[in-house]
Formats: C-alpha cells, sequence, structure tokens
C-alpha cells in the first residue's frame, strides 16, 4: 500500500505591511501548504476608512491590523506560527528584532507604499543575501507591478532608477502653486478599487511563491495594465516585462570598502571636522 | 534609515557623498566652497554660488532619511518671490513621476553636488526671470 506524500511545510516569511493589498497578499501566501511561520512587521491601527477596501471586519476598528491579520491567519490555519512587530520597519530602536526576523525567513514580502520603508526594506534583505518581492498598485487602480529581487542582482535602487526612465508610471501630477508657496498640495494620487488591489495582490503572492520555489519567471518587475489609459497604456490586461540588471554604478548597492562600526564613526568625524572649517 | 547613525547612511556618506563633495571644493575658491555641519540627525551643507551676475548664500539639508528623499535647498539671501519658490525661500527643485529626468530626485544616480548643480541651474533661472519676466525653462511635466 502507498500513501500519499505530502511535504512538511518548513518555509518563513517575514512580510511587511497589512494593508488592503498587503493582507491579499499574505492571505494566499499563509494558505500555502509549504508555509509554516509567518512574521508580520505593521505599526498601524485599522481605521474606519480603511473597512470600505480590507478584508478585515468593521468590528476590528481601533485595533493593531498586525493583530487583526494574525487572528485571521490563525483561524484558518491554526498550526500557522506568527510573530507579530507592530513597529515601524525603519525605527532604529526595532531593528535589532527585525533584522532577527528577517535572519530567520526564507523570503520577504514588501507591501509597503512609501519610498524610504521600500528602500529600507531592500538594504535589510541584501545584508541577510535572501530573497524578496514587492507589489505596487498604480494611482487609480490602472494597474500594478510586481518586482522579485534576488541575491546579487538588481537591488530596488537598481530597479526604481531604471523604470523610472523605460517604463509607464502613474499619470502626471498637478503642477504646485508658487503664488501660494505655504498652501495645501491637491491630492496626487486616486485610490484604487478593491479589485485592482486584489489583482496585483494575486500576481505578487504567485511571483512570490514562484520565487520561493526557486523558479526563474523571466523577469525582474512585471507591469500590468489593469485598464486602458491615455499616454499610459494603449490596451487593457497587457503585460510588459523587464529583466533589469544590476548598475555598476548604483549608488544604493554598490558597496564601500568593509570597515567596522567603530572605523566608520572615526572616519566620518575626520570628514566632517576636514568639512566644516574655512 | 538614519543617515547618521546607521552603517548604510555613514557609509553613503564616506564612500559617496564626502568624496564628491570634495571633489567639488577641489581648486574652488574658498568662499564658494561647501562646508558641511551635523546638526542633530541631518547634515547641513553651506555654500555661496554665483550663477550669473549675484552671489547667493544657500543651505542645502541632508535629512536624516536621505538618499531616500531629496535634500532640501534654500536660498538665505533674500529673494523676490517668484515661481518655483516654496516656503522658506526652500527651491522647488524635484518632482516625482516627472517626465524630464533631471527632476525627479534618484537616489541611485544623484548625489548632494547633483543638488548643488540643480541649484546653480535654478538661481541661473531666476536671475533671467527677474530681468525679462521669463522662467527660461519649461514647467516640469
Amino acid at each position: 500500500m502507498t500513501t500519499a506524500h505530502c511535504p512538511l511545510p518548513t518555509k518563513n516569511l517575514f512580510q511587511v505591511g497589512v494593508g488592503s493589498g498587503g493582507m491579499v497578499v499574505l492571505d494566499l501566501l499563509a494558505r500555502d501548504p509549504s508555509v509554516s511561520r509567518v512574521s508580520l512587521v505593521e505599526p498601524d491601527d485599522y481605521r474606519p476608512h480603511n473597512v470600505e477596501r480590507h478584508l478585515f471586519p468593521r468590528s476590528g476598528v481601533g485595533r493593531l491590523k498586525a493583530d487583526l491579520a494574525a487572528e485571521w491567519l490563525k483561524d484558518r490555519r491554526p498550526e500557522l506560527e506568527v510573530e507579530v512587530l507592530a513597529v515601524d520597519l525603519t525605527d532604529p530602536a526595532h531593528q535589532g528584532a527585525i533584522e532577527a526576523a528577517v535572519a530567520r525567513c526564507d523570503i520577504g514580502v514588501c507591501a509597503v507604499d512609501n519610498e524610504p520603508a521600500k528602500y529600507h526594506f531592500d538594504r535589510l534583505f541584501r545584508a541577510a543575501n535572501k530573497p524578496w518581492t514587492l507589489g505596487e498598485v498604480l494611482s487609480g487602480g490602472i494597474g500594478g507591478w510586481v518586482h522579485r529581487f534576488a541575491p546579487g542582482e538588481a537591488c530596488y535602487g537598481c530597479v526604481a532608477s531604471h523604470l523610472q526612465r523605460e517604463a509607464p508610471g502613474d499619470p502626471e501630477a498637478p503642477a504646485p502653486d508658487y503664488s501660494n508657496p505655504g498652501g495645501a498640495v491637491r491630492e496626487t494620487t486616486v485610490p484604487a478599487t478593491r479589485t485592482s488591489i486584489h489583482a496585483i495582490a494575486a500576481l505578487h503572492a504567485v511571483a512570490t511563491l514562484d520565487l520561493l520555489a526557486g523558479r526563474d519567471s523571466g523577469f525582474t518587475s512585471a507591469l500590468f495594465a489593469l485598464r486602458t489609459v491615455d499616454g499610459v497604456f494603449d490596451r487593457a490586461f497587457s503585460p510588459y516585462r523587464f529583466r533589469i540588471p544590476r548598475s555598476a554604478s548604483c549608488l544604493i548597492c554598490s558597496a564601500g570598502p568593509p570597515a567596522s562600526g567603530e572605523d566608520l564613526d572615526a572616519a566620518l568625524d575626520q570628514a566632517l571636522a576636514r568639512l566644516g572649517h574655512d | 534609515m538614519g543617515l547618521l547613525d546607521t552603517e548604510t547612511g555613514k557609509r553613503r556618506l564616506l564612500t559617496v557623498e564626502i568624496p564628491v563633495i570634495e571633489k567639488y571644493n577641489n581648486g574652488r575658491d574658498p568662499e564658494f566652497r561647501i562646508k558641511l555641519a551635523r546638526v542633530g540627525g541631518t547634515l547641513v551643507m553651506t555654500y555661496q554660488l554665483k550663477p550669473v551676475h549675484n552671489i547667493y548664500r544657500l543651505e542645502t539639508r541632508l535629512l536624516s532619511s536621505y538618499p531616500t528623499v531629496p535634500p532640501e535647498t534654500r536660498v538665505i539671501t533674500h529673494l523676490k518671490h517668484c515661481p518655483h519658490l516654496l516656503e522658506g525661500q526652500t527651491l522647488c527643485m524635484w518632482r516625482q513621476g516627472s517626465t524630464r529626468l533631471t527632476s525627479r530626485w534618484d537616489p541611485s544616480r544623484f548625489t548632494s553636488v547633483f543638488a548643488v548643480q540643480a541649484a546653480w541651474r535654478w538661481l541661473a533661472c531666476y536671475e533671467i526671470w527677474h530681468e525679462t519676466g521669463d522662467w527660461p525653462l519649461p514647467e516640469a511635466k
């Protein structure tokens, strides 16, 4: 008699961001039988305005998104180990715990929408020599990006710099009002619809499982047009794939000579003293 | 990332920013060299520029989140109110999503000296605007 062989779940996932898109990615990934452990980084509370686009119920308003996400996962997979870090990814006070969680993981999932956090995530995963993925929904939900980062390949700086020059992006932002320099700045992004967020999040999850399984999807970044938009996308439901090489001149990932923390401090003090005098 | 309190930030300063500032200063008259000072978690560059006729004193701040976020440059010398000038005489130089390459801050390619050169270009435009009423570069799109 033979028995069906199921591989033991052994993969550890590290995810930052469980907003309306990040939670969909996490839900899809954590249901995969290969995943045994999840570390979550998310400092925000669940707010009334989140309800419209989020998986969490209205009754969760006022609680930490990270706690709600952990409960969501345990409800569906009670055996899953879930570690919650309800902190800002870039907060210097929590870097020890964050770096330890990154060291334990097999793959990272970045689901944040601000540039400093993306660059910080990139730095953490390059230092740990671990793969990671990033999903981005374009303003108005007209499409979105999925990026795959593998150790030794293009960093987020290489990719962002390349794509700003080569690929379509968000529609134009309005010009600033110079006659009113201190005035309010008009909103330059349009919220995405729930359907667009879920579509890109699902693709982000597929790309993550692919990378986790060691498969080469043949792209560093993939852009999916969900709607036709003049000057941006000619056709809806069109994929664009980009294989982006690591840039030798990238100022983010071209590492300087190794030095200990003390050496860096002394060298920096000397340089500032040199450049601080008339 | 903290520019002055993380290894990544310090390494960026020592291997990228400080060498290009020293190269910029090399052979330049002392009053036009960039000077650096640490102010809390911010690095402040002070310098003078003479784009055409006048000399302007400027300050460029590399915030704790630099280079992810662009440097902030303001002119200390009094200016007439003009286009592309924000509160506190801060220069409007970077626009995320702009189709003009030099108007988008790119932390993987630009250094703080690029910001100084962008300020020089801005001031050259200001002097032309002051004389003619026209800003010589089109609005960044």
